[in-house]
C-alpha cells in the first residue's frame, strides 16, 4: 500500500482555526495551531494512545464530558476549547493527584529542569498542595539493570516505559507488576532489565524515576549544551545529540529523525559514548621504536610516515573501516593518484564490487528507510539487523505490529525478527545464493503460492539484505540471483520500493561511493582493478606489498583469517595505522595517528539507503588528535598532492566534486536530517562514470581464493561454521564501562541434535576446530538451530570466530578445550573423538 | 403501600428445586425448547427487533437497552464474539451468584439465543475468580449442553454453531468494567480501555462484540418464549420487567428477592427481608450497590425502578441494596466503601489511582479524630476532582457515594472527628468505640492502625 | 586526556536489597537465551501434565494469551503458589516471557506470587459483612489459625505453621451470609465463633468442613414461590 494522503479538516482550538489532515489525533492538530495542551502518557511512537493520565483533557463542543485530545481524532469542523474554567478545573485536579505521591525532590533529581511534571506543574497546575498524608517510600535507587536506576517514588505511571518494552522493542522484559497505586514498574523476578534498547526507556520518562547510571549527578540543564550529530557505532547511523559539559560528552539522546530512526538509539550507541573518554584511546601520534610505542609531535609523525609510502610507493595498500566520507575519499586519492595503488578495500571480505554496486544501488531500486514502515511486504536477507544495525529491527518489527506488513526472513542463523515473521526460510552459511535464485525463479515463473506469491502480491516490497551474502564462493551469484529478484518482483517501477542494503561497517555503504573498492574509484567510476582485502592479505605476506594503509580497521580482530593477518603485518614494512583506541593490530604500526570519534569529527557518512548526514563536532578533541581531513591532507602534500584541502567544507567539497551523482551538495543542504543522493537531480549521472567494469580477475573482486583453513571438505561428523557479528562485539563494548558487562564471551551454538549425538549441553566448554586452527568457546544448545550447523561470534575480545574462518564457512570439528594444547604436541589424531566432550 | 410487596419469580421460579440446575430438570419444566424454536424458525433480526421492543435494560449496572446493543453490531459474517459479565464483584451484589448456581442452563440459553441473534459463533463467560463452585456448576452444565447438542456444531440441526468458554477470573473487581473483561479475558491485566472505539465496533481480539450482564441475558429466552408485550406486562414503562435484588446489611433475612420493578423500596425491604433488624431503623441504603450514592429513609416510598432512582440523584446500578441501621457510623461505611474502590481500581488512570488513595487517607483520619472540617470541604472537592475524569466510571463508582454520604451526613462526620479527637484513641479506623459503632460492638482492631494496604513491595520502606 | 570519572558506574555495586545478582545477566549474558528472552521449554523442565493442561487451555482461546490466567491457575495448583520456576515453565509452553506472567499474576488477588497456606480462608469485610461482623469473624479466623491479624488484614498471611492462609477480602459476592467466608474456595456462614473453631479444627484433622453453613445449602429467603400472577403461571419458555 503506498503511504495514503489524508483529507485535510479545519478545526478551531480556542478560537484559531487550523488546518490539519484528517484523523490526526487533535493534541497534535492543536500543537500544529500553537496551542499546547499538556500530556505525560501520550507518546505516538509508543502506539495508540492508552488515555492513562487524562492530563490532555479539552472540552469538544457538542460532547458534555471532557475528552482526551490524546486519543480523539479530529473531524472537520471540531470545536475544541483548552482554557475554560471546567478544562482548567481538570488539569488542576490531575496535577494535583500526580503530585500526592511523588515526592517533592526536585534539588536533588536529576530530571530537574528538564522534567515534563515540573513544567507542567508550573503551567497548568494549582499552586498549592493539599495533600499532607504520607506518600508512597521505597528505596531510592534501585538498579533495574547495570545502567539504568529505577526510583520508583518519583514514577507517575504513565507506563511510557513498559509500553515501549512492549510495543517497540518487543522484549516484553519491562512490565507492570500490582494493581492501582501499589504499582509497579519492574521485571521477572527482580531480574535485571537487559536488552538491546533499554536506554530509550529513560529518554521516555517524563519525571526523574527511570535514570542512566552514566549521567546520573553529573550535570544540571543549565550547565550543559546539546550538540547535534550522527552516531557512527553502526550502519543504522541514527541522529543523536549529545549532551556536553565542560566540551566533554556526558550523555547521548536521540535526535529524532523519522527517516531514520525513528527516535530510538540502541544501548551502544547511547553508552558508547564513554569509550571516547577509555584510557586505551590514541590521544597523539605514535611512533614505534624497537618494539616500544613512543609518543611523538605530528611533524615527525607525518615527516615518517611520508617516508615510509614514498619509500614502498606503488607497493602500497590501503584499508578502510571507520572513516567518514571524507576520509575514505582522501585514502583512496593518496593511494590511487599519490603513490599508483589500486589496492585499496573497505570490505570485511571480498564480496559486492563495482558492477554489483552499480546494478543494486541503482536509484530506481532504492528504497528510503521509512519505506519499511508502509510496506506491504518486507523481506530481510542475510542480516539480523537486531547485530547489525539495531535501528532496523525497530522499524521491521513496528511495520508489522502497526501497519499489518508481511515479514519474510531469510537468514543463515536464527534472527530475532523470525517471531514476527510470516515466512521464515533458513539457508546453510554461504549458501544465500541457492535460496535467491530459488525465490527468484520461482517469481519470475509468476507462481502464486508460498513467498512467491507474497512478492507478486505486494504493491510495496522492501527487500532489505546483508551485503555480507556476497561474500564466499557464491557470493556473486547471490548478488546476481537478487538483482534478478528486485527486477522480476518490479521494485523498480514502484516508489516505495526497494532495496536497503546493510554493509558491514558503519559507513561501509559511503566508502563504497567514494572510491574505497579495488575496482570502483569515486562515484563507483570504472578504474584499473586493484586488489581486494584477501589478495592485500597475500601481497604483504608474500611481500609485493610493502607498505599498509589502516584507517581505523582492525585487521586482528575484524577480519578473518587471523593468523594470516598476523603473518601479513608481520611482513609489511611500513604499517601507517589510524584509530581510535590501542588494539591488536596498532601494535604493529610503525606510525599510529589518533581518530576523532563521532563526536569530534566534522564530517558527511552515507547511510545504507543513500541518505548522505553529517557528523558535526560538539566535543573538544581531546588529547593531540587532529582532524583526519586534515592530517591526511597533509600526507597528500608532502607527498606531492595539492589537494586544496584546508577545511571540513573544502573536504566535502572535494569529495562531491568526484562522486558525480553527490555533485554540489553542500553543508547547508545537507543540514540536520541530511539529503539521500537519489533525491538529488544529480542521481541521474549515476553508474554513468567511465567504462564498463573490467571482468573481476584473479588479483580483482574475484570469488575467495585461498583455503588457509584446511580442506574444506566436511569431514565425517564435523559442522559447517557460520559466524556473525554480534551488536557487542567491539572495542565500544570493551571501553565504555558502563557496558563492560556486555562483552560477549565466545559461545558455540548448535543444535539439539548435535548437540545429543556430541553428547553436548549449554554450558559446556569446547574447543572448535577448523584444519590446524582452534578457538574456545562455551556451548549454547539452540533449538531453532538446523542440524548440521553451528555458529560463533566474530570479533570477540577473545577467542574470535574469525581465527577460524578465511572468508567463507568453514567445517568444524568440536572437542574439549585441553584438546587444543595438545594440539600443538599431538599433532592431527588428537582431534578424532568428538564425542568425547562432556 | 398498602399491598405487601410480594415475589415475581420468573428468573427465580423453581429455583429451589436442585434439578433445575441438571439439563433434564431444566428441560422438565420447558428449558431448551425456545433456543431450538429461535435457531430453527426465527431469523435472527426478528430475535433483535423482539429483544428491543421488550425495553430489556442491563442488569448490570449501566441499564442500556439489551436490543439496542445487539443491534449495534455489524451485520454481515465478519467474526464476533459474546461476552458474559459473570464478575458480580460490586459489594452488596449477588444475584449473578444465585442465578447460576441455581439456574445454569437459563443463563446458557440465553447466551445461545443472543448468539445466534448476534451472528457470533464462539461465546465466553467470564466469571470472577471466588465463584469457584458456580463455575464448576456452570462448566457442568455446559458439557451437558454440548452433549445434547445445544451448543456446539448445529445447533438443533439448525447449522447454528455455537463455542462456550467459561473463562475464570483471579480476583479483580475492575474486570467487571466491560472493557477491562475484555482484556482479562485477552489473558492481559485487567485494565479498562478507552472508549470509543466501543466494544460493538472494536472488542474482543479486536472484533466486533456484544458484552452483557448473567441476569440480562438469562431474561432472554423467557422473552422470546412469551414476547415483548408479555414482559411488558412486568414492571414499570421504562423499567420493564422483574429483577432480582440483593438485599443486605442491616435487615432481618438478607437474600435475594425476585420483584417487578417498580415496587416500593421500603416494601421490598420491610415485607420481604423482614426490615431492619430488631429495635433498629434504617438510617441509610445503597439503593444499586456499593457504587450509587447512599439514600436516607425519606426516599423509601420511591418506586425501586431504573428511573426513580435515577431521579433521586442515585441509580438502580446492579440492583443491590445495602441497608444501614441507625448502628452505622456513616463516616466508617464511607471509609470502607472507599477503602473498597481504593483496593479495586487498576491503577491506570490517575484521577482514580490517586484519588481513591487520597480519599482513603482522609477519611482514615477523619474516623481518628486527626481531621478538620475544613478536610470534609477536601474531601468533597477531591471527589468532584475524580468524578468524569476518569478513564472509566470505577472512580466515580467511589466518588458519588462517599460525596453523597459526606454531603448528606456532614454533622455526624463532624461529631466523629470530635468525638474521636476527645477520646484521643487516634488510631482506631473500625469505628467501634467512639459512638459509631458497626451494630456488633466490636472491639479495637489494631492492626487497622498500619497504613499498608497489602504485603510490602520489593523495596517499599513502609512510611512513618 | 581524561579518563572518565567512574564513580556512578554500576558493575561490583549493582547489587541492592531485593535485586539478587543474575550472574548471567550481568557478568556476561546468558548464553541460550535468544533475544526475546523466552525461555526454551528444554530448559525449564515442566512437568508434562502442566504443559498439557496449558496447551488444552491455548487451543480454547482465538488468541494463545488468552491462556495466561488458565495456566497461572495451572501452575498454582500444581505448586500451591506460582512459583517463578512454575511461571517460566508456563512461559516457555505459551511463548511468552515470564514477565508478562508474573505481571498478569500480580494484578490479581486470586494468585500467590508468595508460598501460600495449604488450607486458604478469605473473610470478606466489605461493608455489609463489616455491618454483620466481618472484622470479628477475620480475628477469630485469625486467633484460631495463630495467624498475625495485621497481616491478615492487609492482603493476608500463612499461619507459622504453614497449614493456613488466612486474609481479609473484599466483597465476596455473599452479603446474604454475612458475615462470611471462602474457606479453600467454598462459601460458608453466617459464621460464628464456634463454626470458625469447628472449620479450623475440621480442617486441621484433614477432615470436611460442616456443611451446615455451606452456601450450597441454603434455600432462598422468600421461602417457597407463592405467585398467583397468570402471566408467570402461563408463560412459556423455561421454569414454567
Ligand atoms: C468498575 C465497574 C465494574 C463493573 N462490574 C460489573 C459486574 O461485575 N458485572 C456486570 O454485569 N457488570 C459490571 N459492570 C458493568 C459493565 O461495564 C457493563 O456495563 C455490563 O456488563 C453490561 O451488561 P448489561 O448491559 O447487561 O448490564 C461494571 C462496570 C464498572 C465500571
Ligand atoms: S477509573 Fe480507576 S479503574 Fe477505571 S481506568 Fe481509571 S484507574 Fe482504572
Ligand atoms: S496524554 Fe492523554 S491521557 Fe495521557
Amino acid at each position: 500500500m503506498a503511504r495514503p494522503t489524508p483529507n485535510r479538516v479545519t478545526i478551531t482550538v480556542d478560537g484559531r482555526e487550523i488546518e490539519t489532515d484528517e484523523g490526526v489525533m487533535l493534541i497534535d492538530a492543536a500543537k500544529d495551531g500553537d496551542v499546547e495542551i499538556p500530556f505525560f502518557c501520550y507518546d505516538p511512537k509508543l502506539g495508540d494512545p492508552v488515555g492513562a493520565c487524562r492530563m490532555c483533557l479539552v472540552e469538544i463542543e457538542g460532547i458534555p464530558k471532557l475528552q482526551t485530545s490524546c486519543s480523539t481524532p479530529v473531524r472537520d469542523g471540531m470545536v475544541v476549547h483548552t482554557q475554560t474554567e471546567q478544562v482548567k478545573e481538570a488539569q488542576n485536579a490531575v496535577v494535583e493527584f500526580l503530585l500526592v505521591n511523588h515526592p517533592l525532590d526536585c534539588p536533588v533529581c536529576d530530571k530537574g529542569g528538564e522534567c515534563p511534571l515540573q513544567d507542567i506543574s508550573m503551567g497548568w497546575g494549582p499552586d498549592r498542595n493539599r495533600f499532607v498524608d504520607n506518600k508512597r517510600h521505597f528505596e531510592k535507587p534501585v538498579p533495574l539493570s547495570p545502567l539504568i536506576g529505577i526510583d520508583r517514588e518519583r514514577c507517575i505511571l504513565c507506563y511510557r516505559c513498559v509500553r515501549f518494552s512492549q510495543e517497540v522493542a518487543e522484549d516484553s522484559q519491562l512490565q507492570l507488576l500490582e494493581r492501582g497505586d501499589r504499582t509497579i514498574v519492574g521485571t521477572f523476578d527482580e531480574r535485571p532489565y537487559i536488552a538491546p534498547f533499554t536506554g530509550n526507556i529513560t529518554e521516555l520518562c517524563p519525571v526523574g524515576a527511570l535514570t542512566s547510571y552514566t549521567y546520573r549527578f553529573q550535570a544540571r540543564p543549565w550547565d550543559i549544551e546539546q550538540g547535534g550529530s550522527v552516531c557512527t557505532l553502526c550502519p543504522s547511523q541514527c541522529n543523536v545529540s549529545f549532551t556536553v559539559r565542560d566540551e566533554q560528552v556526558k550523555r547521548v539522546l536521540d535526535r529524532e529523525n523519522p527517516e531514520v530512526d525513528d527516535g530510538w538509539l540502541c544501548d551502544k550507541g547511547r553508552y558508547g559514548f564513554q569509550a571516547m573518554y577509555s584510557p586505551d584511546r590514541v590521544l597523539n601520534p605514535v611512533l614505534q621504536s624497537e618494539g616500544q610505542a613512543i609518543p611523538s609531535e605530528w611533524g615527525e609523525a607525518i615527516e615518517l610516515a611520508v617516508a615510509g609510502l614514498a619509500e614502498a610507493g606503488s607497493a602500497t595498500a590501503a584499508l578502510v573501516g571507520d572513516a567518514s566520507n571524507e576520509e575514505g575519499f582522501l585514502v583512496q586519492l593518496i593511494a590511487r593518484q599519490v603513490l599508483g595503488s589500486a589496492d585499496i578495500d573497505s570490505r570485511l571480505a571480498p564480496g559486492i564490487d563495482r558492477s554489483a554496486a552499480i546494478e543494486l544501488f541503482a536509484p530506481d531500486l532504492a528504497a528510503r528507510t521509512a519505506d519499511i514502515d508502509t510496506a506491504d511486504l518486507v523481506l530481510v536477507v542475510g542480516t539480523d539487523p537486531i547485530q547489525s544495525a539495531p535501528s532496523f529491527d525497530l522499524r521491521v518489527r513496528k511495520a508489522v505490529r502497526r501497519h499489518g506488513t508481511s515479514l519474510a526472513v531469510a537468514t543463515d542463523r536464527p534472527s530475532a525478527l523470525d517471531g514476527g515473521a510470516t515466512e521464515v526460510a533458513r539457508y546453510r552459511p554461504g549458501a544465500a545464493a541457492e535460496w535467491l535464485e530459488d525465490l527468484a525463479s520461482r517469481v519470475e515463473a509468476g507462481e502464486e503460492d508460498g513467498l512467491a506469491g507474497l512478492v507478486r502480491e505486494a504493491d510495496d516490497m522492501v527487500i532489505v539484505w546483508g551485503e555480507r551474502i556476497a561474500t564466499g564462493d557464491r557470493g556473486a551469484e547471490a548478488l546476481a540471483a537478487l538483482a534478478r529478484l528486485a527486477r522480476a518482483s518490479g521494485l523498480a517501477e514502484s516508489a516505495e520500493s526497494g532495496l536497503i542494503a546493510i554493509p558491514d561497517i558503519a559507513n561501509g555503504r559511503g566508502l563504497m561511493e567514494v572510491g574505497c573498492l579495488p575496482d570502483a574509484g569515486p562515484g563507483l567510476t570504472a578504474v584499473d582493478s586493484g586488489r581486494d582485502v584477501e589478495a592485500i592479505r597475500e601481497g604483504l605476506e608474500a611481500g609485493d606489498i610493502r607498505a599498509l594503509i589502516l584507517f581505523g580497521v582492525d585487521p586482528l580482530r575484524d577480519l578473518p583469517d587471523t593468523e594470516g593477518w598476523r603473518r601479513a603485518l608481520e611482513a609489511a614494512d611500513h604499517v601507517i595505522a589510524f584509530s581510535l583506541s590501542a588494539n591488536d593490530s596498532t601494535e604493529f604500526a610503525d606510525v599510529l595517528f589518533p581518530l576523532e570519534s563521532h563526536a569530534e569529527k566534522d564530517a558527511t557518512v552515507t547511510h545504507p539507503d543513500g541518505r548522505i548526514q553529517r557528523v558535526r563536532p560538539s566535543a573538544r578533541r581531546p588529547g593531540e588528535i587532529r582532524a583526519g581531513w586534515l592530517v591526511l591532507a597533509e600526507i597528500a602534500a608532502e607527498l606531492g598532492l595539492e589537494t586544496g584541502i584546508d577545511s571540513a567544507p573544502s573536504a566535502l567539497a572535494a569529495v562531491t566534486e568526484a562522486v558525480p551523482f553527490y555533485a554540489g551538495l553542500t553543508d547547508a543542504e545537507i543540514g540536520g536530517r541530511g539529503v539521500r543522493w537519489q533525491d538529488r537531480p544529480e542521481a541521474a549521472s549515476f553508474g554513468g562514470g567511465g567504462a564498463e567494469a573490467p571482468p573481476p580477475t584473479a588479483n580483482g573482486s574475484a570469488p575467495a581464493s585461498s583455503n588457509g583453513g584446511g580442506s574444506r571438505k566436511a569431514a565425517e561428523g564435523s559442522l559447517v561454521l557460520g559466524t556473525y557479528r554480534d551488536l557487542w562485539a567491539d572495542s565500544t563494548t570493551d571501553l565504555s564501562p558502563a557496558l563492560n558487562f556486555l562483552i560477549p564471551a565466545q559461545r558455540l551454538e548448535i543444535s539439539g541434535a548435535d548437540a545429543t549425538r556430541l553428547g553436548l549441553s549449554t554450558g559446556d566448554e569446547v574447543s572448535v576446530r577448523a584444519g590446524d586452527r582452534a578457538v574456545n568457546a562455551t556451548v549454547a544448545v539452540r533449538g531453532s538451530l538446523d542440524e548440521g550447523v553451528c555458529f560463533m561470534i566474530e570479533g570477540t575480545l577473545a577467542e574470535n570466530a574469525n581465527a577460524l574462518v578465511d572468508g567463507g564457512p568453514v567445517p568444524v570439528e568440536i572437542g574439549p578445550p585441553e584438546i587444543r594444547v595438545e594440539l600443538v604436541t599431538a599433532g592431527a589424531d588428537a582431534a578424532a573423538e568428538p564425542g568425547e566432550a562432556s | 403501600m398498602t399491598e405487601p410487596v410480594h415475589e415475581t419469580r420468573i428468573l427465580l421460579r423453581h429455583a429451589d428445586d436442585p434439578a433445575l440446575a441438571t439439563l433434564e430438570g431444566y428441560r422438565s419444566f420447558g428449558g431448551y425448547e425456545t433456543l431450538e424454536r429461535a435457531v430453527r424458525e426465527m431469523d435472527p433480526e426478528t430475535i433483535v427487533q423482539e429483544l428491543e421492543d421488550s425495553g430489556l435494560r442491563g442488569r448490570g449496572g449501566a441499564g442500556f437497552s439489551m436490543g439496542k446493543k445487539v443491534s449495534f453490531l455489524p451485520h454481515g459474517d465478519e467474526t464476533k464474539y459474546i461476552c458474559c459479565n459473570a464478575d458480580e464483584s460490586e459489594p452488596g451484589a449477588f444475584k449473578d451468584r444465585e442465578l447460576m448456581q441455581r439456574n445454569p442452563h437459563q443463563l446458557i440459553e440465553g447466551i445461545a439465543i443472543s448468539a445466534y441473534a448476534a451472528g457470533s459463533g464462539h461465546a465466553f463467560i467470564f466469571i470472577r475468580g471466588e465463584y469457584d463452585r458456580q463455575a464448576d456448576i456452570l462448566d457442568r452444565a455446559i458439557e451437558e449442553a454440548y452433549g445434547a447438542g445445544f451448543l456446539g456444531r448445529d445447533i438443533c440441526g439448525s447449522g447454528f454453531d455455537l463455542e462456550l468458554t467459561v473463562h475464570r477470573g483471579a480476583g479483580a473487581y475492575i474486570c467487571g468494567e466491560e472493557t477491562a473483561l475484555l482484556d482479562a479475558l485477552e489473558g492481559k491485566r485487567g485494565n479498562p480501555r478507552l472508549k470509543p472505539p466501543f466494544p460493538a465496533v472494536k472488542g474482543l481480539y479486536g472484533k466486533p462484540t456484544l458484552i452483557n450482564n448473567v441476569e440480562t441475558l438469562s431474561n432472554v429466552s423467557h422473552i422470546i418464549a412469551n414476547g415483548p408485550e408479555w414482559f411488558r406486562s412486568f414492571g414499570t414503562e421504562q423499567s420493564p420487567g422483574t429483577k432480582v435484588v440483593s438485599v443486605s446489611g442491616g435487615v432481618t433475612r438478607p437474600g435475594n428477592y425476585e420483584v417487578e420493578l417498580g415496587v416500593p423500596v421500603g416494601g421490598l425491604i420491610d415485607d420481604l427481608a423482614g426490615g431492619p433488624l430488631p429495635g433498629h431503623s434504617i438510617k441509610a441504603f445503597y439503593p444499586g450497590g456499593s457504587s450509587s450514592p447512599v439514600l436516607t429513609p425519606d426516599c423509601l416510598d420511591l418506586p425501586y425502578s431504573f428511573e426513580a432512582m435515577a431521579d433521586a440523584g442515585s441509580m438502580l446500578g446492579s440492583g443491590s441494596i445495602i441497608v444501614a441501621d441507625d448502628n452505622v457510623s456513616i463516616p466508617h461505611m464511607a471509609l470502607r466503601t472507599a477503602r473498597f474502590y481504593h483496593h479495586e481500581s487498576c491503577g491506570k488512570c490517575t484521577p482514580c489511582r490517586e484519588g481513591t488513595n487520597w480519599t482513603v487517607k482522609m477519611l482514615e483520619r477523619v474516623v481518628r479524630g486527626e481531621a478538620t472540617p475544613m478536610d470534609l470541604d477536601i474531601i468533597t472537592s477531591v471527589q468532584d476532582n475524580i468524578v468524569g475524569n476518569c478513564l472509566c466510571v470505577l472512580g466515580d463508582s467511589m466518588a458519588m457515594p462517599v460525596s453523597a454520604m459526606v454531603r448528606k451526613f456532614r454533622d455526624e462526620f463532624e461529631q466523629v472527628i470530635a468525638e474521636a479527637a476527645a477520646a484521643a484513641l487516634p488510631l482506631d479506623v473500625n469505628g467501634a468505640t467512639n459512638g459509631g459503632g458497626n451494630g456488633n460492638g466490636s472491639g479495637q482492631a489494631p492492626w487497622e492502625r498500619l497504613p499498608l494496604q497489602g504485603r510490602p513491595l520489593p523495596g517499599e520502606v513502609s512510611s512513618g | 586526556m581524561t579518563a572518565l570519572d567512574p564513580p556512578h558506574l554500576p558493575g561490583d555495586e549493582f547489587r541492592s536489597a531485593g535485586l539478587p545478582v543474575d550472574r548471567a545477566n550481568t557478568v556476561g549474558r546468558h548464553p541460550t537465551e535468544p533475544p526475546e528472552e523466552i525461555p526454551e521449554l528444554s530448559e525449564v523442565d515442566c512437568p508434562a501434565e502442566l504443559q498439557e493442561t496449558i496447551e488444552r487451555s491455548m487451543a480454547r482461546y482465538p488468541d494463545r494469551h488468552s491462556a495466561s490466567i488458565p495456566a497461572l491457575w495451572a501452575v498454582q495448583r500444581l505448586y500451591g503458589w506460582c512459583t517463578p520456576e512454575g511461571i517460566r515453565q508456563a512461559a516457555a509452553v505459551m511463548r511468552v516471557t515470564p514477565a508478562y506472567l508474573e505481571s498478569v499474576a500480580s494484578f490479581y488477588d486470586l494468585f500467590f506470587l508468595e508460598p501460600a497456606g495449604r488450607h486458604q480462608v478469605r473473610v470478606c469485610t466489605n461493608i455489609s459483612c463489616w455491618m454483620r461482623g466481618g472484622d470479628e469473624l477475620l480475628a477469630q479466623f485469625c486467633e484460631a489459625t495463630g495467624c498475625d491479624p495485621a497481616g491478615a488484614a492487609h492482603g493476608g498471611t500463612v499461619s507459622p505453621d504453614g497449614e493456613f492462609f488466612v486474609s481479609g477480602f473484599e466483597c465476596l459476592g455473599a452479603c446474604d451470609l454475612a458475615p462470611m467466608a471462602s474457606v479453600d474456595e467454598r462459601y460458608f456462614g453466617p459464621l460464628d465463633d464456634g463454626d470458625v473453631d469447628l472449620i479450623v479444627a475440621a480442617l486441621r484433622s484433614g477432615g470436611d468442613v460442616p456443611a451446615d453453613k455451606a452456601l450450597a445449602e441454603r434455600p432462598l429467603p422468600g421461602g417457597p414461590d407463592s405467585t398467583d400472577n397468570p402471566a408467570v403461571l402461563n408463560a412459556k419458555g423455561p421454569n414454567r
